[in-house]
């Protein structure tokens, strides 16, 4: 096909997908063949307001987003910052949840177009959601002690009775009936490390006599700095439960039998 | 986008009865949000399903609404959309099928858009079982396995007072 056929084809497939229909007075809806991933087409109407024309989506777009998306997630981070850059380079004004453009000058197609650029940009912020399979990596934690440490001898979540009656330094496991018992954390995330660390010291602080372990869900994925910082605090660490369950078990019968001082 | 669910899953998810709980029309009472309004309630259905109904209306267009039932895919933060019930403010476009219509609209997940790696429920068939917002939500209860509570149920004309919550 000659080149010339080519440039009157997509004159001809482009133009002849974007068409309006009225609806009411001094309002049509626009149609254009742009859409979100699920096929529906942007939502888009051409109005007169206060005697000018402008192009709006009555609020579709952020409703859309908010079918995937916690609507108070659009407006912080870097979905924030995405939509923020659209409406600034195309000019869209952000009416209360509603967008809309101003044709100037009789510059109908240059206004659609900006429209429809800034819509599709701002749509991109859905792909910045992930699909998250949760972690059982906190049950598969207390499973494994349930199973290798006896009933009587541990209590999951514990905290100083005396010195911290609302539980603010708590303890994953504390495995008991030992002069000296042993604190057992399970660390799935920097978070989780940062807090073991403070607690670990606050009990040093108080002077109490323990030992301590920590099972990492995956210590690879822990911060260096957070590794470190804890590293200096607590005695024993296993870097996975998974590839680490024998030597984890054994830790335990051993400080079942024995006191590890 | 994997795939998640067999049509037989898909429906035998949507035939599963769902029994609202006796406050159902509070805690779907529309909440106005920037150029929306939007209500949410999370329950259970008979064999212990986790389900969502989420609703949304446009604040400027009445009849840009959607009635969205989905499946919080246990274990997951993904909610699966099994239908969708939308309103006419846009068109829609079947990929697969290539064709397209600007009209009110029944989305429903199937196996062979999440095939094509597309959304679940990007296929969509025009409707004329409802007109508005109100009549949306009754035939999505009626058609998806919802059971009422027992008395007291509020009648639709309060019913549709609280849907009016936020104009």
């Amino acid at each position: 096909m000659a080149i010339e056929m080519i440039e009157q084809d997509f004159r001809r497939k482009v133009c002849a997908q974007i068409r309006l229909e009225p609806e009411g007075v001094g309002r049509y809806r626009v149609f254009t063949p742009f859409r979100f991933d699920d096929g529906d087409h942007l939502a888009i109407a051409l109005k007169r307001e206060a005697g000018q024309w402008i192009l709006s989506d009555e609020g579709h777009t952020y409703m859309h987003l908010t079918y995937d998306l916690d609507e108070k997630s659009l407006h912080r981070g870097t979905r924030q910052q995405i939509i923020a850059n659209a409406l600034s380079a195309f000019a869209v004004e952000d009416r209360e949840g509603e967008l809309m453009l101003a044709v100037r000058d009789e510059r109908y197609g240059d206004t659609l177009f900006d429209f429809i650029q800034a819509l599709l940009k701002i749509t991109d912020v859905t792909y910045l959601s992930r699909e998250r399979v949760k972690s059982t990596f906190m049950e598969d934690f207390r499973a494994f002690v349930e199973e290798h440490v006896p009933e009587t001898r541990r209590q999951f979540d514990w905290h100083h009775p005396r010195r911290d009656p609302e539980g603010k330094y708590v303890v994953d496991c504390r495995i008991n009936g030992r002069p000296r018992p042993v604190f057992v954390y399970a660390l799935p995330n920097d978070n989780k490390t940062r807090d073991a660390t403070i607690t670990l010291l606050q009990f040093e602080r108080w002077e109490i006599p323990f030992g301590s372990v920590s099972v990492f869900e995956n210590q690879e994925e822990i911060n260096r700095k957070v590794l470190a910082r804890f590293s200096d605090v607590c005695d024993k660490q296993f870097s996975s439960l998974t590839a680490n369950e024998d030597r984890i078990a054994r830790y335990l019968q051993e400080a079942l039998r024995e006191d590890l001082s | 986008m994997p795939v998640l669910l067999s049509d037989d899953e898909i429906q035998r998810l949507i035939n599963e009865p769902k029994p609202l709980p006796p406050n159902y029309h509070l805690r779907l009472r529309l909440k106005p949000k920037r150029g929306h309004k939007e209500a949410e309630l999370d329950f259970e259905g008979v064999y212990r399903s986790p389900f969502r109904l989420i609703l949304r209306q446009s604040m400027r267009n009445p009849l840009d609404f959607s009635v969205i039932l989905a499946y919080c895919v246990p274990q997951t933060n993904i909610i699966f959309r099994l239908r969708r019930y939308n309103g006419k403010s846009h068109e829609h476009t079947n990929k697969l099928e290539g064709d397209k219509f600007y009209d009110f609209h029944i989305h429903q997940a199937t196996r062979r858009y999440q095939d094509a790696g597309l959304r679940e429920d990007a296929y969509a068939e025009p409707t004329d079982r409802y007109a508005d917002f109100h009549d949306a939500l009754e035939c999505m209860l009626a058609n998806c396995g919802f059971e009422f509570p027992p008395n007291p149920q509020p009648s639709l004309t309060f019913f549709s007072e609280v849907f009016n919550h936020g104009n």
